[in-house]
C-alpha cells in the first residue's frame, strides 16, 4: 500500500480520482491548489507519490512548479502528472526527468496501469 | 630601360590623354595622336590654326575661352576644369582639361600645355548608376515592409523610409552602421549573424527567422527577417537585401487562437473526464456482468478525446491529412494497447490523402475498434502484426486492417461486423457511407476491408508532407 498525494482543482474528478486509487487499495491525501500541496508535502507526512494536474485553477503551470517544489523537498518523490491541455514539446521540456504523464480523460485500468508502472520503477 | 631615358615625344604619342601645345596667342603649334583621334581632325586642319577657330570654330567654347582668357593669365597651373560642349561631329562630350604654362628659359610668353582628357563616358556611367541608384531607392521607400541593403561588411548602405520610420532614425543615422549595432543591439543574435555571414559567399539566402523583443519606440514586437544577395549587372560587387517583416499582429492572433484552442481543449477533456468518473460511480454499484460494458464505455470515451487530439494535429487547413491521422493513431494505440514488451506491432501504410474533418472521429473509431479486435483475438500466442491502410484508388478509398493471426473460423462467421448490425464497427461503417468486407483465406490472418466513397476524402489527394 502507498500514500498518493491528488492535485486537481475540480473537485469531481478529485473525488473520482480519490475513489479509484483507494478501490486498489491506496491511501490518498488530497489538495486542490499549489498552496495546500505544498503545505502536505512540507508535513511529515508519509507520501510516496504526487499525482497533479498541470494547469490547477489560474496556474497555467502549477503542477509543473508544484513538481519542482515537490522534488526538491522529497527527491524520491514520484510524480505523475496529468492534463487536458495539448501536451507540447515546451511542456515537455518542463517535466522532470523520471516522471510520467497521463492524459485526461484517463479510465481506472489507464490510471492503474500508470501507477503500477510508476510504484514499480 | 629607365622611364628617363625615353623620348618626351615617345610618351606624349602612347598617352590616352589628347594633348596640345598653344603658343601665348592661342594657335596650335602642336597635338597628340590622342588629340587627333579623339577629336577626329588632322595635323593640317590643326596646327597654325587658332584654337577657337579650329574645326568650324567647334572649340569656342565659353568655358574654354574662360579658362584660357582669365584663369591661365594668373596660375601656373590648373587641372581638373571641366568643359561640357556639344561638338558637331562627336557628338557632346565632357572633357576634363588639365592646363600648364610652359616657359623656356629667356621665353617670357612661353607655351600653354592643354591635357584634354574625355570623360564623357565615365560621367554617363556614373549618371546612370545614380539614376539607377535612385530607381533602387524610390522602391525601396515604396516597399511597406522595412528593409535594409547591407554591404559585405554587413554595415547599412541604405535603408528603406519604413525601415527609418518604425525604427526612428535618419538614413544618415543608419548609413555606415552594422546591423548588431541598430536600435539596442536587437540584432546582434549569433544565429542571425551565422546565417547573414552565408548569404553573400555562399549566395546562401533565408527566410523567416523570428526574433522578438522590446524595442525602444515600438515597444515589444516580432520580426521575421529574411535575406538574399543582390548583384548589380556589369557590378562585381554583391550586397545584402534584409526585409523585416512585422508579424507581431499576426503572431498575436495564433497565441490567441492557440489559447482560446487548448482552453476549449482543457474544458472538454475535464468534461469527459467527469462522464468517465460517472460511469466509474455506476459501475461501482452495477452487478459484475454489467462492469465490462461500463470500463468499455469509458474506453471509447477515451479514445474519442485521444481522436480529437490527434485530428488537431494532423490538420491540414480545413481538412485532416488521413494518412497523418492513421500513423498517430497507430503510434497511439501501440501505446495504449501494447506495452513496451509486447511482440505485436502495428504498422501503417498510408497514401498522402485528406479526409472531412466531421467525418474525422467516426473513422478513427473505426480504425480503433478494428484494431483493438485484431489485438485481443488474433494473436493467441501474443505475437504478430497489424497493418493498417489507406489507399485512393480510381472511383473509391480502400481502408484495410489486416492482421497475420489466427484468423477466422467458418464458426466465426456470424460475428463478422456487417452481420451484426448493431456493431459499432457496422455503425461506423454505414456513416462513412462504406462497404465492409472480411477475409481470412485458409485461416490464416483475417483482414477487414472498408471501401469508402471518394466524397469520404473530398479532398482528394493531397501530396503534401505530413
Amino acid at each position: 500500500m502507498s500514500v498518493i498525494l491528488i492535485v486537481e482543482d475540480d473537485v469531481f474528478i478529485r473525488q473520482t480520482a480519490e475513489m479509484m486509487i483507494e478501490d486498489w487499495g491506496h491511501q490518498t491525501l488530497v489538495a486542490s491548489d499549489v498552496e495546500e500541496a505544498l503545505a502536505l508535502l512540507k508535513s511529515d507526512r508519509h507520501i510516496d507519490a504526487l499525482f497533479t494536474d498541470i494547469y490547477l485553477k489560474t496556474a497555467v503551470h502549477g503542477g509543473f512548479e508544484l513538481a519542482n517544489e515537490a522534488v526538491k523537498l522529497r527527491p524520491e518523490l514520484r510524480v505523475l502528472y496529468t492534463t487536458g491541455n495539448f501536451v507540447t514539446d515546451k511542456m515537455k521540456a518542463l517535466f522532470i526527468s523520471g516522471t510520467q504523464l497521463l492524459r485526461k480523460p484517463y479510465t481506472e485500468l489507464q490510471l492503474e496501469s500508470c501507477f503500477a508502472g510508476l510504484l514499480a520503477a | 630601360m629607365p622611364v628617363s631615358d625615353i623620348a618626351a615625344s615617345d610618351i606624349v604619342e602612347t598617352v590616352p590623354s589628347a594633348l596640345i601645345v598653344l603658343d601665348r596667342n592661342l594657335n596650335i603649334t602642336s597635338a597628340n595622336r590622342a588629340f587627333y583621334q579623339t577629336f577626329r581632325t588632322s595635323v593640317e586642319d590643326t596646327e597654325g590654326c587658332l584654337i577657337y577657330d579650329l574645326g568650324n570654330r567647334q572649340w569656342d567654347i565659353p568655358a574654354l575661352r574662360s579658362l584660357l582668357e582669365s584663369v591661365i593669365p594668373h596660375r601656373a597651373s590648373v587641372e581638373g576644369f571641366e568643359v561640357e560642349h556639344d561638338f558637331p561631329i562627336i557628338g557632346r562630350r565632357i572633357m576634363l582639361v588639365n592646363a600648364r604654362k610652359i616657359l623656356r628659359p629667356g621665353d617670357h610668353d612661353g607655351f600653354i600645355l592643354l591635357a584634354i582628357e574625355d570623360v564623357s563616358e565615365e560621367r554617363a556611367a556614373r549618371r546612370e548608376s545614380n539614376r539607377a541608384w535612385q530607381l533602387t531607392q524610390s522602391i525601396v521607400d515604396t516597399i511597406r515592409d522595412p528593409l535594409v541593403v547591407l554591404e559585405d561588411d554587413m554595415t547599412v548602405v541604405t535603408a528603406s523610409a519604413a525601415f527609418l520610420k518604425m525604427f526612428g532614425i535618419t538614413q544618415a543615422e543608419a548609413h555606415g552602421r552594422r546591423v548588431s549595432e541598430l536600435g539596442q543591439h536587437q540584432w546582434d543574435v549569433p544565429a542571425l549573424r551565422h546565417l547573414m555571414e552565408k548569404v553573400l559567399p555562399e549566395n546562401k539566402p533565408f527566410d523567416s527567422f523570428e526574433i522578438e523583443d522590446d524595442f525602444p519606440v515600438l515597444g515589444r514586437r516580432v520580426f521575421n527577417l529574411n535575406a538574399r544577395k543582390i548583384s548589380q549587372p556589369g557590378n562585381h560587387a554583391h550586397r545584402m537585401l534584409l526585409v523585416f517583416e512585422d508579424i507581431t499582429d499576426r503572431k498575436q492572433r495564433e497565441r490567441d487562437a492557440e489559447m482560446l484552442t487548448n482552453e476549449i481543449s482543457h474544458r472538454i477533456k475535464n468534461n469527459l473526464q467527469i462522464v468517465i468518473g460517472l460511469i466509474a460511480y455506476e459501475a461501482k454499484w452495477t452487478a459484475a456482468p454489467c462492469v465490462q460494458g461500463y470500463k468499455a464505455m469509458q474506453t471509447r470515451i477515451g479514445a474519442i478525446a485521444q481522436l480529437y487530439d490527434l485530428i488537431s494535429q494532423s490538420s491540414r487547413g480545413a481538412a485532416v491529412a488521413a494518412d497523418a491521422y492513421l500513423r498517430e493513431i497507430g503510434k497511439s494505440m501501440t501505446a495504449s494497447l501494447l506495452d513496451g514488451t509486447s511482440d505485436i506491432t502495428i504498422e501503417v501504410k498510408a497514401d498522402a490523402l485528406n479526409i472531412d474533418p466531421n467525418l474525422a472521429v467516426p473513422f478513427g473509431l473505426l480504425v480503433n475498434e478494428l484494431v483493438t479486435n485484431a489485438v485481443k483475438h488474433a494473436f493467441p500466442n501474443g505475437a504478430g502484426r497489424v497493418v493498417l491502410s489507406l489507399k485512393k484508388t480510381s472511383d473509391h478509398v480502400e481502408l484495410s486492417v489486416a492482421d497475420n493471426g489466427t484468423g477466422m473460423k467458418e464458426k466465426d462467421a456470424p460475428k463478422i461486423p456487417e452481420k451484426r448490425g448493431s456493431d459499432y464497427v457496422a455503425i461506423f461503417v454505414r456513416q462513412l457511407s462504406g462497404t465492409i468486407t472480411v477475409t481470412s483465406p485458409e485461416s490464416i490472418g483475417t483482414t477487414i476491408t472498408i471501401r469508402l466513397p471518394l466524397p469520404v476524402i473530398p479532398l482528394g489527394a493531397a501530396p503534401l508532407a505530413a
